[in-house]
């Protein structure tokens, strides 16, 4: 019951309160390219959510199996060479950025390679969005995070599995679904709206966008609220 | 830093970097797109302007219709005779020659010549001046509001004291200003040199009555048909054939220039040497002063 609330409070937290876009201003790069039309920033969104979800869980696994302090493989691995207790405290943890821009780049091209051959039309509006999500901070962000939560504590318990992980990861990437497509709703109307000659284009949109993550700062201390009803009341 | 660890962290980034590269090596083969090498090479020879003058949205959408639909292969306004040839020799087919088509406007009444003009009060569009009556007493000539102007995506088009007048150099034609202008003063006609003659007039009406409107208007006197065959009279209204156009200018033609007695028979296209000679002494203002107005300026709604 425990765990079920946590799995929650990471969802919606990770969704709508510390939405990805509005709070941490991660993803901003396909946010104001691909949010022209709604349709195109529902494939936007999925697809960074699939990217999201597979690179976390692909963060997690090498993570608390390769790279932490006491992680099996690096501990078999070490205990060839040294003494068990020596190789229980190999810390491969200076690896992490690089080995999530590996995962991140190799499944953002694996991506690539199944939407241009299943789904021409969204691959040809995508265009070099796709490929910048391997950049894009929104996606490194997400398995940071997942890392700082298996590492950073002292308390085992609080250690994130990979339910967390991808709990973390895929509602992430639903916010910021969420957050792209409010965005192309919003341009579609501002089409045919009569904008001032200087504010046309990326002016507007990212004045939008600062509204809107206003708007979202609503959603702040609803996790605490949420926390005290469902355990408390 | 023991030597294990670092053996360890090489070993892990290694074996990471083969597992991937299996993977995407496999994903590449299954998720194989066959795409025509033909197309590529086709957007390489276009202009990349995507000014839509071809009919298509931009240029990669014509490329790939030239080479998946058979697309005719000039269509490329702003490529014009050289890019037709280079998609041409890409595709593998013979075409002959391609004629660059430019915008003449036909009318050549700037304000004081305009006769009969009344104040407009209305939004200063073309279209909606169109539909009042009396804002010029000509009805068949330039309005002067800009319609064009603001069509067009090339800066090729100004509003020179009333009448519309286009600028060849910057001019790609791409036909935008053509398909825009309410009262059909501007054609798309093929350049075979680079200044041709034109018929600066579109009045279909009988003499007196175009004196009562324009003081430049055609009268359809007919003195330019009798100078030169390549005039005949249509409607009152003199008319150049352009098929019969021919190569370099003739003196028939311009003895017709001469006895036009309204002078409307006039050379459109690039500055000849003889106007750039007089140009060069003229000085270009230094400052550019930016122009913040939208669209909401133009209405003068009174209430």
């Amino acid at each position: 019951m425990d765990y079920a609330l946590d799995i929650f409070m990471i969802a919606v937290s990770g969704m709508l309160i510390n939405n990805f876009v509005f709070y941490y201003f991660v993803g901003i790069c396909p946010f104001i390219g691909v949010s022209r039309r709604v349709d195109m920033a529902l494939g936007m969104g999925g697809a960074v959510t699939f990217v999201m979800s597979i690179a976390a869980f692909m963060a997690w696994a090498i993570t608390t199996f390769l790279l932490v302090p006491g992680a099996p493989i690096t501990r078999w691995v070490g205990s060839l060479f040294m003494p068990a207790a020596a190789a229980a405290r190999i810390d491969l943890t200076i690896l992490t950025y690089i080995v999530y821009i590996f995962v991140i780049a190799g499944s953002v091209q694996f991506v690539e390679m199944y939407v241009r051959k299943f789904n021409p039309r969204l691959y040809r509006s995508f265009g070099v969005f796709l490929p910048l999500i391997t950049t894009n901070c929104a996606i490194l962000f997400a398995c940071l995070t997942i890392m700082s939560h298996i590492v950073g504590v002292e308390n085992p318990s609080e250690i994130w599995g990979l339910g967390k992980s991808l709990t973390l990861a895929v509602f992430g990437g639903g916010g910021f679904t969420i957050a792209i497509v409010i965005m192309a709703g919003i341009r579609e109307e501002l089409d045919l709206c009569d904008i001032p000659v200087p504010f046309r284009g990326a002016p507007i949109t990212l004045i939008v966008a600062g509204i809107l993550a206003l708007a979202f700062m609503g959603f702040a201390g609803v996790d605490a609220g949420l926390r005290q009803a469902i355990s408390g009341g | 830093m023991t030597w294990v660890t670092i053996g360890l962290s090489a070993a892990s980034l290694l074996s990471i970097a083969i597992v991937l590269t299996t993977v995407l090596n496999w994903a590449n083969r299954k998720f194989h797109v066959d795409v025509d090498p033909r197309v590529l090479k086709v957007i390489d020879a276009l202009p990349g302007a995507n000014c839509g003058g071809c009919g298509y949205v931009g240029c990669g959408e014509y490329a790939e219709a030239v080479v998946l639909e058979h697309e005719a292969v000039d269509r490329c306004t702003v490529g014009g005779q050289s890019c037709a040839q280079n998609i041409a020799a890409i595709m593998g087919i013979e075409i002959g020659e391609v004629l660059p088509y430019r915008p003449v406007v036909h009318c050549g009444a700037h304000y004081p010549d305009r006769l009969g003009r009344s104040e407009y009060r209305g939004e200063k569009r073309c279209a909606a001046a169109n539909m009042v009556a009396d804002v010029q007493a000509c009805t068949y000539g330039c309005l002067g509001f800009g319609d064009c102007v603001r069509e067009c995506r090339f800066d090729a088009l100004h509003i020179v004291d009333g009448l519309a007048t286009v600028d060849y150099e910057k001019c790609v034609g791409c036909g935008a200003c053509a398909k825009v202008c309410p009262r059909n003063l501007i054609t798309m006609t093929p350049f075979k040199a680079e200044r041709m003659l034109a018929v600066t007039c579109s009045n279909k009406d009988k003499g007196r009555e175009v004196m009562a409107v324009c003081r430049v208007g055609c009268i359809g006197c007919g003195a330019c048909t009798r100078a030169s065959e390549l005039f005949h009279l249509e409607n009152n209204l003199s008319t150049i054939d352009y098929d019969a156009y021919p190569e370099d200018c003739t003196a028939e033609m311009l003895r017709a220039c001469e006895k036009c007695k309204r002078h409307r028979l006039v050379f459109v296209g690039k500055p000849s040497p003889e106007d750039l000679e007089k140009a060069e002494p003229l000085e270009a203002p230094e400052v550019i002063k930016p122009d913040f107005h939208t669209t909401v300026d133009d209405t003068e709604w009174r209430g």
